[in-house]
């Protein structure tokens, strides 16, 4: 995991952001136990309250849940609500595309010319 | 923000006075778990709250309760508080070695070899330097307080009650007390608890939890520091806009080229219509606009 101190993202975001997508790409499978917050701070080197805020995100977007006195461990994953996500990732990268497309002057075209290409040399990969 | 915690000190009433100051504080808490920073202008009074906490200063009106005890008078809450400050208490010509041994018959929860290490650690105890028989009066005022902050680590304590721990450090060593601070609270796993003043908040931001700000013996602010990170948001904008904007705001800074200030979030709506850029604030810049607000001293704007 990294920390940036000044991207401009809270800490506790990037924190949340980056065990999601352990969460969702597999990495942390449900049933396991996220680190200790304050084991997590002290690697990390952030303040207790941070992390907590972070896991308490992510507890209230349902991917973790907090067991009293034990620790917060993953729940199973929604497979629908995980690709509605990725679906609205996609989403988000293209629509980026489109924007840089139109700084390119590039028409529509050959816009789907190049993610055609694209996905051709990922599937020769 | 977490609703779970419990209180390692809770105090009410506390009263002190001194000729033209008085402490007062009808309600504290601090909560179990976690760093608290005490901010607050020289003469806030951070130093006489700690004393009364840590037990140095006794003749104060109010009840201060630790760890859930009921019982005031139970002689085990001070084996598990430990407490380092702005002077020394070791004597002059007492050495490392000596501090350590001396130690060791005044608490029982003492480990000298622990102390021994930490001092090695912190780089006390540099052969070159004198090593183990090196005498207190002969060191630095940051030695010094490495050899405090080693004394109270090398305890089991509970409880670690800092005033100014950071001010005499060197840059490396605040990042080293900050480290030592998170692996102490880690270590309690959510039973081990600090509190310390400071006047270097930017260099403590990541380790505190909780910050406390006082100005004339009066808490007047106090919170998570997530959760004061939310109530406040720092505003920029352009010159013109300032003085219509200035009644909304907590605390303002003009320049010639545009102005700076801290708005309390609930007022932000206020603000629809102007061209202003907003951004989560530092805990160093809270502190500072809580400061401003609430100081006594006319400082120019």
């Amino acid at each position: 995991m990294r920390i940036l101190q000044s991207s401009g993202i809270p800490i506790y975001q990037q924190i949340a952001d980056q065990l999601r997508e352990d969460i969702v790409q597999g990495r942390l499978k449900a049933g396991e136990e996220l680190p200790s917050i304050r084991g997590l701070a002290k690697e990390l080197k952030i303040s207790v309250i941070t992390t907590m805020k972070a896991y308490e995100q992510l507890q209230s977007e349902g991917y973790v849940t907090a067991m009293q006195g034990k620790g917060f461990y993953v729940n199973a994953q929604d497979t629908d609500m995980i690709r509605e996500q990725n679906v609205r990732k996609v989403e988000a990268a293209l629509a980026n595309a489109i924007t840089a497309a139109g700084y390119a002057g590039m028409q529509e075209e050959e816009l789907i010319d190049t993610l055609r290409m694209l996905i051709r040399l990922k599937k020769t990969d | 923000m977490e609703n779970n915690y419990t209180y390692a000190i809770e105090a009410k009433n506390l009263v002190k006075k001194y000729k033209g100051f008085e402490l007062n504080i009808p309600d504290f808490e601090i909560p179990k778990g976690f760093t608290t920073a005490l901010i607050g202008e020289n003469g806030a009074g951070k130093t006489t709250l700690l004393n009364m906490l840590a037990g140095l200063k006794l003749d104060y009106k109010g009840n201060i309760r630790f760890f859930d005890t009921n019982d005031a008078a139970d002689e085990t809450v001070k084996e598990r508080i430990g407490y380092t400050g702005p002077g020394c208490y070791f004597l002059p010509q007492w050495t490392i070695r000596q501090v350590g041994e001396i130690s060791e018959l005044l608490f029982d929860g003492f480990d000298k070899t622990r102390y021994e290490e930490i001092c090695g650690e912190l780089g006390i105890t540099k052969e070159k330097l004198g090593g183990k028989g090196k005498k207190v009066s002969d060191l630095s005022d940051g030695n010094r307080m490495k050899l405090m902050i080693a004394g109270v680590l090398a305890r089991e304590t509970q409880l670690l009650i800092m005033d100014e721990p950071a001010s005499p450090l060197d840059p490396l060593m605040r990042d080293e007390l900050c480290n030592r601070i998170r692996a102490y609270i880690e270590q309690g796993n959510g039973d081990k608890t600090v509190l310390c003043s400071t006047h270097n908040i930017a260099d403590m931001e990541n380790v505190t939890d909780y910050a406390i700000i006082m100005e004339h013996g009066k808490i007047v602010e106090e919170g998570f520091v997530e959760d004061l990170k939310e109530k406040y948001i720092l505003i920029k904008g352009d010159v013109q806009d300032a003085d219509k904007i200035q009644e909304y705001l907590y605390d303002c800074n003009k320049s010639s080229y545009g102005f700076e200030g801290m708005i309390l979030s609930e007022n932000l709506d206020k603000l629809a219509g102007t061209d202003i850029s907003t951004e989560t604030p530092t805990l160093s810049q809270i502190s500072v606009a809580v400061m401003r607000a609430n100081t006594d001293l006319k400082l120019k704007r």
